[in-house]
């Protein structure tokens, strides 16, 4: 099956990724498929929640921590600023507290926790995870394509989600424990109602927004993911091992995609050896590929002969990976 | 219908002493299930403290983003929290019940 | 004189002392400042600081200072006659116990709610906190001895007591699971379950009931088991043990708390009847009865003792022993515990700190008269001096309580036949239910002091255990009379530490202290006097008595030796207070010489 059937048959599938190691094309088959789309009538937005992504330099647009940018019609862009967003949120967090008990300014302990938990190296991730919540709750686009962070952290967070869910569960058995001693107290008291423990509240939302979070990733009707790999040996071993682990995490696969092949028709009598020794390489890889992965590897996609930035360049990239052009 | 002013102060004498034997009253028997049923509650509030923000063992249980957000409920607890745990204690703490 | 003219004289104690002495000191020694924020309301913690309102915390200071000492230190005091135990409740209260009770709030708060041990290292010395806290331990080890001793060889050896004390912990239970676990409203449950107690009360006294535990302590004279302990009191005295150990490990909502609420009704209700009752009767105090007996409260030298089984053992010199005998209702250590590290913790304003301070202790030397009346007209207007002598020659001083309380309950139709198991009943609960919180500070402390070194003792089950243990070897020993002036003796000594302490307090505070000093030095000195002349008697008993049974050797010696400790204790205390005195003195001359 193709990339373009994959996409025709499972209308459902809106949340979008491209997986696999750095620098193997996954930002620019994120803008690819993207402008496919846009260009078929459906709104969507591609965003990145990598730091290193390069969204900005494919659409050749500063786009960094901007919100949605439209970049053609249908097309918008977002590169999230993490740090930004965690400099907002800590402030939200002040305000709050400011707003909660009238104060003129943070007591200094609590000002020191905020600074210290901002600083924790898990903050980043989660900020990220809470904000493509947000993104893809919103619901304004009709694919959501996203670049991710390198695998390991995306897993990482995968495979806490469900520690955190069972973490929360108790911790909520704690809260309603305590919500009991309060329901005698309020009855020996007299007293009507017992005031609503909004800890309790938060950490059903915070359950919530983790299981959503972690629900994108993992949801077999709405998700599609995808591999990116190119035909080199540590590459193919390595993504299969990712796409163990994957499956482990039931992250729904959806297929392989084959990227800088160079192109057969190069093949021509008078080329250098280099090449045709790179060729040849690649053709017992692709082979090898064809046995490992089989009937999953959607398409090959072309060594293209310059740089991939800018809407022309992204359309080549486009036709190739969904229309099979050369 | 309105009563003479005497009638209302009187009323209103009566009103409030057994409002005060009933507070009397409620402070020599409920008070202090109450108060033990508030402590109960403030241990496991203090017990979640210590889980949620307590970064005891290194690595936070809950993502640092979502412990902030439960920080500003948490605020006015910390300091008293801080100071429970580490105000120390003898025998002396522990006797406001009765005896004798 | 008439009963009634004693309560009024009590009235117009409770009108001077607290309308006029307790108002000045509190206005020009203490200038409690309405605005400033107490420790309650700084520190709130949830835990220890708790803002309260002014009249429940006057309720919550009053239950927790008076109990059984009030009732029955004055029973037992009418064996000087009862105009010294009058006196001494009045001036007692008037002089030195609302001062003490007030003061250590108003340290506890102005000292931010410190702990009265970490008050003692810091003006005393680090040792006199250790001090304190041996005399807390012998406290609470005395009380479950005389407390105990009430119950299991008293008050529970009447074949009509038993079932209702036990149905009354019944449904204590039960109000416990209809409160705590069904969640219902409270007074609703207390409607119930107060008429099911007194349900259970009276079905107590039954023939049939009554018959069954006459049986079961073996008769009307119930056999020696061994010693001089007969077979009912060994039976009470052991579940008396077991119903604290329930008290003891059972969580305190499971046990303690429902069954002392029930409680609470109960008495409650019982004073309320028996002061409606004294003033429907309006007796006059009989005239055989004595209002002085002689010095050494020897009631046979005032009475005819020919025709008693036993005779009553003479309590010695009125001077000091009265004044140990009497603590609660007059002057009690203990009530600085409460003070400091319950009430000053949850005192909203500095202005409530007399009213709940000080008016607790007037109210409770009210009910110290209250009680002396029970014995003077409830007994002796009834029975007479002689029957008041009689009770006392058969170990039954609570027993005076509950026959003068039927007496006065059933001028209001309260038929005695009732009335009297009620009184017993009332007595029992009001024992066990600070018999079990005992139990579980003595846990408690044992964990402390031993749990490093044997960690078998943070054990709660073995905690109790040796408890009870300690506990079940003062009650199976000893004279009675004798472990209630011993129990006086550490709270009397807990008092002057306390008011040592205040007074070095108000040294350092630059403000006026003669009225803590003296009180002081009066304490002191009465309560070694007392311990001393215990150990005397005690020893000197031993030695001089042959043939005296097992357990009463066992109980003496054991006497003596907790009252020397006490004294030798008491006199390093004294030492380290002198030269605490002497520190302040000099830091205050050195203030006013920099002035």
């Amino acid at each position: 099956m193709s990339l373009k059937e994959i996409f025709e048959k499972n209308p459902d599938r809106r949340y979008i990724m491209f997986g696999g190691k750095g620098g193997l094309g996954k930002t620019t088959f994120s803008a690819a498929t993207a402008y496919w789309l846009a260009k078929r009538g459906y709104k969507v937005l591609v965003f990145s929640v990598d730091p290193q992504a390069s969204l900005s330099d494919i659409f050749e647009k500063d786009i960094f921590g901007k919100g949605p940018v439209e970049i053609m019609p249908n097309l918008f862009a977002q590169e999230i600023d993490a740090d930004q967003r965690i400099r907002e949120y800590q402030d939200e967090i002040r305000q709050k507290i400011l707003d909660m008990y009238g104060l003129d300014q943070v007591p200094e302990e609590i000002e020191n926790y905020i600074q210290a938990a901002a600083a924790e190296p898990a903050m980043e991730e989660s900020a990220i995870f809470d904000e493509v919540v947000d993104i893809v709750v919103s619901g304004e686009y009709d694919y959501y394509i996203y670049d991710l962070v390198p695998l390991g952290h995306a897993l990482y967070y995968l495979s806490m989600a469900s520690v955190y869910d069972q973490w929360i569960d108790k911790i909520t058995g704690l809260r309603e424990e305590m919500a009991e001693y309060d329901q005698v107290a309020a009855v020996m008291r007299r007293e009507k109602e017992t005031e609503e423990d909004k800890i309790l509240k938060e950490l059903q939302y915070i359950k919530h927004r983790i299981n959503a979070s972690s629900s994108i990733l993992t949801d077999k009707v709405k998700t599609a993911f995808y591999f990116v790999l190119i035909p080199e040996e540590m590459i193919i071993l390595d993504t299969q091992k990712a796409a163990g682990l994957f499956a482990k995490y039931d992250v729904p696969l959806s297929g392989y995609i084959v990227n800088r092949v160079i192109p057969p028709e190069l093949a021509a009598d008078n080329i250098p050896d280099y090449l045709r020794n790179r060729m040849e390489m690649q053709k017992k890889y692709l082979h090898k590929i064809e046995q490992t992965f089989g009937s999953e590897v959607l398409t090959n996609v072309p060594e293209f002969e310059r740089d991939i930035t800018g809407l022309p360049m992204i359309e080549r990239v486009a036709n190739a990976l969904f229309e099979g052009q050369r | 219908m309105s009563f003479p002013p005497f009638i209302t102060r009187l009323g209103r004498g009566v009103k409030s002493t057994f409002r005060t034997l009933a507070e009397i009253i409620y402070g020599a028997t409920i008070h202090e299930m109450v108060r033990d049923l508030r402590k109960e509650r403030a241990h496991l509030e203090h017990l979640f403290i210590l889980i949620v923000f307590g970064d005891i063992l290194g690595i936070p249980i809950l993502p640092p983003y979502y412990t902030l957000h439960l920080l500003p409920y948490i605020a006015p607890n910390i300091t008293g929290w801080k100071r429970s745990l580490l105000r120390e204690r003898d025998l002396t703490d522990l006797c406001d019940q009765e005896i004798g | 004189m008439n009963a009634v003219v004693t309560l009024l004289i009590g009235l117009v104690a409770i009108a001077v002392g607290y309308g006029v002495y307790a108002k000045s000191i509190n206005k020009n020694v203490m200038n409690p400042d309405e605005k400033k924020a107490t420790p309650a309301k700084m520190y709130m913690d949830g835990v220890d600081f708790t803002p309260a309102n002014r009249n429940v915390l006057f309720g919550y200071q009053f239950k927790s200072i008076a109990a059984l000492g009030p009732i029955t230190g004055p029973i037992v005091a009418v064996q000087w006659g009862w105009l010294p135990a009058l006196l001494w409740i009045i001036f007692g209260t008037f002089f030195i116990g609302w001062v003490q009770d007030f003061s250590t709030i108003m340290m506890g708060v102005r000292e931010e709610g410190q702990s009265l041990g970490a008050l003692s290292y810091r003006f005393v010395s680090p040792r006199a906190r250790t001090i304190l806290l041996t005399f807390i331990y012998f406290y609470l080890l005395l009380i479950m001895g005389a407390f105990g001793k009430i119950v299991g060889y008293d008050l529970m050896t009447n074949p009509a007591v038993p079932l209702g004390v036990l149905l009354v912990i019944g449904v204590g239970l039960l109000a416990g699971q209809m409160t705590y676990k069904w969640k219902m409203d409270i007074i609703l449950t207390s409607a119930i379950t107060v008429i099911l107690a007194f349900v259970g009360i009276w079905l107590g006294t039954l023939p049939g009931v009554k018959n069954l535990f006459l049986a079961i302590n073996g008769g009307e004279t119930s056999p020696v088991v061994f010693g001089s302990v007969t077979q009912a009191q060994f039976i009470w005295s052991l579940v008396t043990l077991v119903i604290c150990y329930f008290g003891a490990i059972l969580p305190i909502w499971r046990w303690a708390q429902p069954i002392n609420y029930v409680a609470f009704w109960i008495v409650f209700l019982g004073i309320a009847a028996g002061t409606v009752g004294l003033l429907v009767w309006r007796p006059s105090i009989p005239a055989d009865f004595p209002a002085f007996t002689n010095w050494n409260g020897n009631l046979c030298a005032a009475s005819d003792c020919s025709g008693l089984e036993k005779t009553p053992l003479a309590l010695g010199a009125l001077w000091p022993l009265l004044f140990v005998t009497i603590a609660c209702g007059a002057i009690s250590g203990w009530h600085s515990l409460v003070s400091s590290s319950g009430t000053a913790r949850q005192l909203e304003s500095e202005a409530d700190a007399l009213y709940v301070g000080g008016g607790a202790m007037f109210l409770e030397m009210f009910l110290a008269v209250l009680s002396l009346l029970t014995a003077v007209v409830g007994v002796g207007a009834t029975t007479g001096f002689a029957g008041y002598v009689g009770m006392i020659a058969a170990g039954k001083n609570a027993g005076v309580f509950a026959v003068g309380l039927s007496e006065m309950m059933s001028r209001i139709g309260v038929p005695t036949s009732f009335g009297l198991p009620y009184g017993s009943v009332f007595l029992t609960l009001m024992a066990l239910t600070i018999m079990y919180l005992v139990v579980r500070f003595m846990r408690v402390a044992s964990a402390e002091f031993m749990g490093d070194k044997v960690p078998l003792f943070k054990n709660a089950t073995f905690g109790s255990i040796v408890a009870l243990l300690l506990s079940a070897v003062l009650i199976y020993t000893g004279f009675w009379a004798r472990i209630w002036v011993l129990f006086g003796g550490a709270n009397q000594l807990m008092a002057a530490l306390t008011l040592l302490l205040i007074t070095l307090w108000l040294m350092s505070k630059g403000k006026s202290y003669m009225w803590t000093l003296i009180p002081f030095v009066f304490m002191y000195i009465t309560t070694i006097g007392a311990l001393l002349l215990t150990a005397y008697n005690t020893i000197h008993q031993v030695m001089t008595t042959p043939g005296l049974a097992i357990d009463l050797v066992v109980g003496n010696w054991l006497a003596g030796l907790i009252a020397i400790y006490l004294v030798i204790s008491a006199l390093i205390l004294g030492w380290d207070s002198l030269q605490a005195f002497q520190r302040q003195r000099a830091a205050s001359v050195e203030a006013k010489a920099k002035v």
